[in-house]
């Protein structure tokens, strides 16, 4: 019997369980990630994972905030493939001011209304901090603008404030250097906005667009992968002829995991690289330099497939007259697809579901090689490039649906272990018009490949998402180190009007709560910090305080920081000079604006919820303490 | 071999209110459900024991629809809940709480229960017959000239589910979207008998809510479907339509549970597909451009429709067949086995491509006006875009609501407040009178009186969440707000608006805690030429119904002398 069950504890707990499961998630932040074992204590699999992502996956979280934070933090990583770990630490860090404000007596209406207000201006700092990607590192040739490093010029080709007073606080565009390379020095306190206009709309020589530049930024730690993405963007605009590398199709790209090759070995190759067993691989071998016809299938081949929404029916009882051997009908079934295949010419066949067994076999001694599980994007691609028509029947093909220009290569025998079922890549390509590019990721760790597999999506994720947004935001906590001083400032003005007499206690609640969400930043730029394993939590704290508190400090945050970060290394190898060229560091605007979105989002949820119901409790195994029964 | 079971007797409960077990679930209940009342109410979130999907809400009809009770009473109001929800949308948890605050006050107050019923009722009279009289103090007539009443009433439904998530901006641009909705499905110049049109509502997911709209027309999703040549010049002239509401799969419809037997060596499959496309020969001379079924057409019929030219939708689903109906004017054609009759064709007038981020949508316009509209709900995530998507369908049926008595009750927990106040001024004119018609003593009609106002009031005060106080004033016994943190001696300067927007606070007027007792009054109505419209509304029909059904059930609950339960 379906019962249901109120719990009815105060909101607290709530967000006390939102910081606990952000703080689960604290090592996946910043360049040094760290990797977790998750350990089944019933089936005794465990799980290596090194992103916030992957640990919830892991986790099985049954609690209904648990499960709003993975909804939460699934959807981020649909739609961005990035951003979940800064997701998750500000829902807990913000969870956690927005509880001190709970301890303090604010009403949840105010703190919703204040933590919006701070929201507005963060993303107001987000829209105007916003770097251009049209000319980024152009500067980097230039040998005299190693202090400035790309951070604080772009700030000026961005309609600047609208008051000045407002720039004198905010300006991190404390020099400026226009595209050109020239230098100008200017006084915040003196830009204006014609000045800053000409500037934004001086007329490039050149488009210069240094995607290798952005890339590197963009990399947040994990090289190895975006040397990869960077090897798969060059290739591709090279077949695309788009020499400046503007967009980047990730829909074209697919990754091959190979297990038992040294890391080094991962490459990007054009063409889709497949792993087929030995018997496919023979077939393959026998179609190699040849112009293949192919047929795409979209679904599963076998006989007993039936597309989605076809429903067997249950009462069907089949009645022979005589007791004749019937046929095998999959072996019927069988005969007429390859004699159909053999008729159109077809010796490829490319399945976006899986193929049975028997059918691979069958086609293999017809040398017909079927390769399976191909995703539906690299099953369009192939359609488009060789004006095949994906059907669902194999039987339903037909002259037109056969597509034409197909080449399959063997790219390496993998022949490890005969236990391996899948030993060798085979390259199938279609001469290069379709832009179609496998990159391929190799481990001597099986349980390595997962986390490299991500590591290499979030920076094709990252990169696209720059190229698509056509801006970049400072990174390694610059632009955090912004949103603190103007939620500060913010804070400040509050408690100054709550003073006078016109202000009331909302706007000292405001102030509070402004105050509270700028230390939940603070927290995790020090976490950043603290992950790279160089600095200590209070090192870290006093570092950005310190940042925080001098008058001019907004010389260049960016520079100290990733300093800091970077610090280390150089301590490791004495030959890097503190002069060694660094690294510039840069977010996404839109990842990081939607993670923060959604992360108050979140929040606001659980700080709005008093009670939970639970539906479908078995009494007889007991009832816990808290539960009140309906 | 037969066993035999003995069976249980039946369970007999003796007086279920007095039951402390009883008594304790109807508290919880309300506590559960009045949290929610209310802009700043608190979310509930609700999930399965084993875990899936959670639903964050305050909405009755989610809510109630969710909880199930071992408790028969419990059951009783729920189910009568969701009944009055189920008809007029809103006012579902204004319902719960006054008639759970009703048995509440009546086993405190100590009355006979048949006294208490009989009070009840006749109070309730007394609240109906005021509120539909013309000098109603408390109901504005609906203007359809001007837009501002409507775009306030729906903003007040809206506005009153957190759980949606909207800020300012965003609730006024759904309330003008719900108002713009309602207004299209209004057909016009259509002489003889009206019948209004349809919304259909699709939601988009992780778009900002401001991207939100209106469209006249059909809008049917057709992501991932890569048919449609952009190309092809389709709107020169109307489409002929054809609609199945069968499936068109191939396989075996409805067998229930008789059973079909086939000589082996017979491919029923085949069979069905050969009649599928002899359908598609015909609707293909039939010269038919849009194909759509309401469930799933067979690739092979799909892939020879496409050939021919034709625009093939599937998976119409349910919702969208009558508004695809209305529109088209096509005959849904339910079997596979006969001709296509040519009266089952319908007409498109217009057809395009709209896209709202990943999904995209085929726009359909029919041929004359239809009143069909769609409305398109995008909102950040799933979980305040599901709420989001109840709440606007809860607007549209409010909305309709005026056309039947277009009036609207002053929201913001003004009306209870008035109504309590009228209810004690009318009721101490003539005691005696009304008690000795009511055969109850002067004494039980005070106390019935008192407990039936104060229900009122505590309904009002039930939308207060942050720990502030509840105000009436006691000029025109509107409901005040005091946040928690106002020292006492600046009372009057923290008191802007009553809850509904229309009076303004001033020295010159008095007020006093909703809980404490007051002087009765008689509740002045303002004047009427006051340019101040009030800000937040309630629907007139929802809120009276929702008022009868409270009384009614919580004297029924007060009237159940045994619970029998069959444990068998």
């Amino acid at each position: 019997m379906l019962r249901s069950t109120v719990i009815n504890p105060r909101q607290p707990v709530g967000l006390q369980e939102l910081a606990a499961l952000a703080a689960v998630a604290h090592s996946t932040l910043g360049p040094n990630k760290r990797y977790k074992f998750i350990q089944d204590d019933t089936s005794g699999e465990s799980a290596l994972v090194c992103s916030c992502f992957r640990i919830l996956e892991n986790l099985e979280l049954t609690s209904a905030v648990g499960q709003l934070v993975y909804e939460t933090v699934q959807a981020q990583q649909k739609v961005f493939n990035t951003g979940s770990g800064c997701l998750l630490f500000l829902a807990g860090a913000w969870g956690r001011a927005a509880l001190e404000c709970v301890h303090r007596g604010i009403s949840v209406s105010r703190i919703i209304s204040g933590m919006s207000d701070g929201f507005d201006l963060c993303a107001d700092v987000l829209r105007k901090c916003s770097i251009s990607t049209d000319g980024l590192g152009a500067v980097k040739s230039d040998s005299c603008t190693t202090t400035s490093r790309g951070l604080g010029l772009q700030m000026s080709k961005k309609p600047i404030m609208e008051d000045s007073r407002a720039s004198h606080h905010l300006s991190v565009g404390h020099k400026t250097l226009n595209t050109g390379g020239h230098r100008k020095i200017k006084l915040s306190r003196h830009f204006c906005q014609p000045e800053s206009k000409n500037v934004s709309t001086a007329p490039q020589p050149h488009q210069f667009f240094n995607v290798g530049h952005i890339a590197e930024g963009l990399s947040h730690g994990c090289v190895q992968a975006m040397n990869l993405v960077m090897e798969a963007v060059k290739l591709q605009s090279k077949t695309n002829q788009d020499l400046s590398c503007s967009t980047f199709d990730v829909t074209k790209v697919v990754t091959c995991v190979v297990p038992g090759l040294p890391e080094e070995h991962a490459c990007v190759l054009p063409g889709c690289i497949v792993l087929l067993s030995d018997e496919q691989a023979a077939v393959a071998h026998h179609l190699k330099e040849q112009h293949l016809k192919v047929a795409l299938i979209n679904g599963d081949l076998s006989h007993a497939f039936r597309h989605l929404g076809f429903s067997r029916p249950a009462g069907v009882q089949h009645v022979s007259e005589q007791l004749a051997l019937s046929s095998d009908k999959e072996e019927v079934w069988m005969v007429k697809v390859v004699a159909l295949l053999l008729n159109l010419e077809a010796n490829l066949i490319l399945v976006s579901g899986l193929a049975s067994e028997k059918v691979i076999q069958h086609c293999c001694g017809r040398r017909v090689l079927v390769v399976e599980k191909v995703k539906a994007s690299i099953l369009k691609a192939f359609a488009d490039a060789t004006a095949g028509v994906p059907v669902t029947y194999a039987t339903q093909l037909t002259k037109h649906c056969v597509g034409t220009g197909v080449k399959v290569e063997i790219w390496r025998d993998l022949g490890g272990g005969s236990e391996r079922k899948s030993s060798t890549a085979v390259n199938i390509s279609t001469g290069g018009n379709s832009g179609l590019f496998t990159v391929i990721l190799t481990s001597c760790i099986r349980g390595k490949l997962q986390a490299l597999e991500d590591q290499f999506w979030a920076c094709a994720y990252r990169l696209h998402h720059a190229l698509k947004d056509r801006a970049v935001l400072p990174g390694a906590g610059a632009t955090e180190m912004l949103c603190i001083r103007r939620l500060r400032q913010r804070a400040v003005s509050a408690y100054s009007t709550q003073e006078s007499e016109a202000g009331g206690a909302a706007d000292l609640d405001r102030g509070v709560v402004l105050h509270l969400m700028a230390d939940g930043l603070i927290d995790y730029i020090s976490t950043v910090m603290v992950n790279t394993g160089r600095v200590s939590k209070v090192r870290a704290r006093t570092v950005v305080s310190q940042q925080l508190q001098e008058r001019n400090g907004h010389v260049d945050i960016a520079a100290r920081l990733s300093q800091l970060v970077l610090e280390g290394e150089n301590e490791d190898s004495d030959l890097k000079s503190n002069e060694a060229p660094e690294m510039d560091v840069y977010d996404n605007l839109s990842v990081k604006q939607e993670a923060w979105r959604k992360a108050l989002d979140l929040l606001f949820l659980v700080l709005q919820t008093d009670a939970e119901v639970i539906t479908g409790v078995d009494l007889t195994t007991g009832a816990q303490g808290n539960l009140m029964l309906l | 071999m037969s066993r035999l079971v003995k069976k249980c007797p039946s369970l007999c409960v003796d007086l279920p209110l007095d039951n402390t077990d009883v008594c304790n679930k109807l508290r919880l209940l309300r506590q559960l459900l009045a949290s929610c009342y209310g802009p700043t109410g608190k979310l509930k979130l609700v999930h399965n024991n084993i875990g899936g999907h959670v639903v964050t809400t305050s909405t009755s009809s989610v809510l109630l629809a969710a909880i199930s009770s071992s408790q028969p009473l419990v059951s009783l109001i729920t189910t009568s809940i969701l009944n009055h929800v189920s008809r007029f949308s809103d006012c579902g948890l204004f319902a719960a709480t006054l008639c759970l605050d009703l048995i509440e006050q009546a086993k405190q107050s100590g009355l006979r229960g048949n006294v208490c019923i009989r009070l009840n009722r006749h109070f309730l009279g007394v609240c109906v017959s005021y509120l539909q009289r013309g000098d109603c103090c408390c109901k504005v007539k609906l203007d359809f000239c001007s837009s501002h009443n409507l775009i306030a009433l729906a903003r007040s439904v809206i506005s009153s589910k957190p759980a949606c998530m909207l800020t300012g901006q965003e609730t006024l641009h759904i309330s003008k979207l719900a108002v713009q909705a309602f207004l299209l499905t209004l057909p016009c110049d259509k002489p003889g008998t009206v019948s209004l049109g349809q919304t259909v509502t699709i939601s988009v997911e992780g778009h900002s809510v401001l991207n939100s709209a209106v469209f006249p027309g059909l809008l049917v999703d057709v992501t991932g479907v890569l048919c449609i040549d952009k190309s092809e010049n389709l709107s020169s002239h109307p489409l002929r339509t054809l609609l199945f509401s069968a499936s068109l799969a191939g396989d075996i419809p409805e067998l229930g549970d008789g059973i079909i037997e086939v000589s082996s060596g017979v491919d029923t499959d085949a069979q069905i597909l050969d009649q599928l496309l002899d359908l598609g020969k015909q609707a293909v001379e039939d010269d038919v451009k849009l194909f759509v079924c309401q469930k799933v057409i067979h690739p092979v019929l799909q892939q020879y429709l496409r050939s021919q030219g034709v625009i093939v939708i599937e998976r119409l689903g349910i919702t969208h067949m009558e508004p695809f109906i209305l529109l088209t004017g096509a005959h849904p054609v339910a079997t596979l086995h006969t001709a296509l009759p040519a009266k089952a064709y319908g007409k498109v007038r217009d057809l395009s491509i709209r896209q709202f981020g990943s999904k995209t949508m085929l726009h359909l316009l029919g041929p004359g006006e239809s009143a069909i509209c769609t409305m398109v709900l995008c909102h950040r995530n799933e979980t305040m875009l599901s709420e989001l998507k109840v709440v606007c369908q809860k607007t549209e049926h409010v909305l309709r609501l005026t056309l039947r008595e277009p009036y609207a009750l002053f929201g913001g927990g003004c009306t209870e407040t008035h109504l309590a106040a009228y209810v004690r001024h009318e009721s101490t004119n003539g005691v005696t009178e009304s008690a000795a018609a009511l055969g109850c003593s002067q004494s039980e009609y005070i106390l019935g009186m008192d407990r039936f106002c104060s229900s009122l009031e505590s309904v009002a005060k039930s939308l207060e969440h942050n720990g502030g106080n509840s105000l009436i004033d006691l000029t025109h016994a509107h409901h005040w707000t005091l946040p928690a943190d106002v020292m006492n001696r600046c009372v009057e300067d923290s008191l802007g608006f009553c809850g509904c927007g229309l009076v303004e606070g001033s020295s010159s007027k008095k007020w006093t805690y909703l809980n404490t007792k007051y002087a009765e009054f008689s509740p002045a109505a303002l004047t009427t030429d006051s340019p101040v419209q009030p800000r937040v509304l309630d629907s007139f029909t929802a809120k009276l119904n929702a008022l009868q059904v409270a009384v009614e059930t919580a004297n029924l609950a007060l009237d159940v002398r045994y619970i029998i339960k069959d444990v068998n």
